[in-house]
């Protein structure tokens, strides 16, 4: 079972979480002998960090008018496909619809959610500085369910 | 760079009598926050100015910070540094041609559509910018806000073995290259020839990227420092973006295709040939071959890549040294969009004291509005929706910054009864 944590976002703001929780999530042993990576704005690029896998978290920011800071586990399919595709801000929704239509197999996918303050400031938020310990512990929970299920399968 | 665009056009009856094409553009505040900070420091600040083309803002401003400090680069490094820009133009040409492009004369309204119904092609085009990312990754540090550019050279040199395994890379990749160009020479790309003045550098003996003088189809030929007496930027009211304009003539082109037409005999043999495959659609000064010209170029620039790491000899040190001085440097490189010219003038401590940046885009500014002046009167009789996407895809054509959205463009038309 290979499994990856892949944190997504840019330095600006809330947007930087996402690579927060990679970057401590890499100093850690992680379940599933899981290896953590920041990618800042991976574009095209998140379809090679998706290759050769099984099983994905991915850790991202999202404006969604929950409170800032609240954390969530979303589905892929209940990401929106962005109205722009942009060709250096291609999201994550973008980048699976364009591993799926090129017909690339997609590893299993969660993903952690963390709610931006909706003000654009320098920094990370103190609501979003607080939220990297709780969204660390809801990746490790994710990483390990991920494991057993993939040992529950090749049982 | 990165930003939105709107056009308004206002027409009386079927002219147009007005167009305006609007564009957020935000590197002048660089220009203010850039003073009194070390030119040490300016290669990784530029960088941050385009997440597309940042080696294109570090080797313009280098080399007019390295013409202030006289700072002789080692062979050696200054090879590098045509890798370097070999791997933006390959990285950037790739994204622009298979998501952008290719969309436009499929009909198709993105790059994901594009994968559904050629995925081996979209596949061919992720492969090959790949390894554009691969090269800016070994000399940059990594593909985003690379940071290995210094004055004097690198903050680090590449391994032989490094360059080796690159090479193989590139070697294995290599002829995919051209069936990218025969995959787009097969797709209905319009046709529209222009009278435009081309823009480019030109070198004495290699395809202009990093050195050269400006010259013009017209018979510009001048120095980067003499670049004020050939253009003037200013500011038009409808935009944040300014015009830059050749002194004393019209509209002018930077950009691949005013390389490639002015640059054909600096091309290496491969991309030659590639060129004379669709040599009939170079025959005149039509935007639309700007898809053309990008790929011959990612030809060429695969060829220029493993050359320079074939002939690779390690320099002594990967930066020469350098001493800061006062004085007033200018830079002139070519961007995947084109001509990129810098001015920077620093005190005697090396920190900038004023520095001027002016990219392609703003260049190729009052050129897409003239392009759009004329494509206009056919396109108002069309469906909104088919109108805007016939001005999105000539405007595409220069590949500005605001490009990088598919559907960037908010296309108003004020219609007026003719008085």
């Amino acid at each position: 079972m290979r499994i990856k944590v892949i944190g997504l976002g840019s330095p600006h703001g809330d947007d930087a979480v996402g690579l927060e929780v990679a970057r401590q999530l890499s100093r850690e042993t992680l379940p599933g002998g899981a290896a953590a990576v920041a990618c800042d704005r991976p574009g095209v690029d998140l379809l090679d960090e998706l290759e050769g896998i099984d099983a994905a978290v991915l850790v991202d920011a999202l404006r969604s008018g929950a409170s800032p800071g609240s954390v969530r586990v979303l589905s892929p399919a209940q990401l929106a496909r962005g109205h722009a595709l942009s060709s250096h801000a291609l999201g994550v929704a973008d980048a699976l619809a364009l591993a799926e239509a090129l017909g690339r197999r997609r590893p299993e996918l969660r993903i952690v959610a963390v709610e931006l303050e909706a003000e654009r400031r320098e920094g990370v938020s103190a609501a979003g500085r607080a939220a990297v310990p709780e969204a660390c512990r809801r990746v490790r929970m994710l990483l390990a369910e991920l494991t057993r299920q993939a040992h529950f399968e090749t049982d | 760079m990165e930003g939105e665009g709107a056009l308004h056009l206002t027409v009386e009856g079927d002219r147009v009598i007005d167009l305006r094409l609007e564009i957020y553009e935000p590197p002048r505040f660089f220009e203010a926050f850039l003073r009194g900070r070390a030119a040490s420091e300016l290669a990784d600040l530029v960088a941050r100015i385009c997440g597309i083309c940042p080696v294109a803002y570090q080797m313009s401003t280098l080399h007019a910070v390295e013409s202030i400090f006289q700072v002789r680069l080692h062979p050696s490094v200054r090879a590098l540094r045509r890798l370097y820009y070999c791997g933006e133009w390959i990285e950037s040409h790739l994204l622009h041609m298979y998501f952008l492009a290719a969309p436009d004369y499929l009909g198709v309204d993105d790059g994901i559509a594009v994968a559904r119904f050629h995925p081996g092609e979209v596949e061919r085009g992720l492969r090959l910018r790949k390894l554009g990312n691969r090269i800016l990754s070994l000399l940059g540090g990594r593909p985003v806000n690379p940071v290995g550019a210094c004055i004097g050279g690198f903050s680090r040199t590449p391994t032989r073995v490094e360059l080796e395994e690159l090479a193989e890379e590139i070697v294995r990749a290599r002829g995919e290259t051209e069936a990218a160009l025969r995959f787009f020479a097969s797709l209905p790309v319009p046709s529209r020839p222009q009278a435009i003045e081309l823009v480019s550098l030109r070198h004495p003996l290699e395809y202009p990227m990093n050195e050269g003088r400006i010259v013009s189809s017209t018979g510009l030929d001048i120095e980067a420092a003499e670049f004020a007496t050939a253009f003037s930027e200013h500011q038009v009211p409808h935009s944040t973006a300014l015009h830059c304009r050749r002194i004393g003539g019209g509209r002018y082109l930077v950009g691949p295709l005013a390389r490639l037409l002015q640059n054909s005999d600096r091309l290496s043999p491969s991309a030659l040939a590639a060129r004379e495959s669709v040599a009939a659609r170079l025959s005149s000064t039509d935007p639309y071959a700007s898809v053309f010209a990008r790929a011959i170029e990612v030809i060429y620039a695969f060829d220029e890549a493993l050359r320079v790491i074939r002939e690779f000899e390690p320099p002594p040190r990967p930066a020469a040294e350098f001493a800061p001085r006062a004085g007033v440097g200018h830079g002139a490189t070519e961007a995947p969009r084109g001509l990129l010219y810098v001015r920077v003038e620093t005190d005697d401590r090396g920190y900038v004291s004023a520095i001027r940046i002016v990219p392609p885009t703003a260049q190729n500014q009052a050129c897409i509005e003239a392009d759009l002046r004329e494509l206009a009167p056919g396109v108002l009789a069309l469906p909104h929706e088919q109108a805007r996407r016939a001005c999105e895809m000539a405007i595409r054509n220069y590949d500005p910054c605001i490009s990088c959205s598919t559907h960037f463009l908010t296309l108003e038309i004020e219609r007026r009864s003719p008085a």
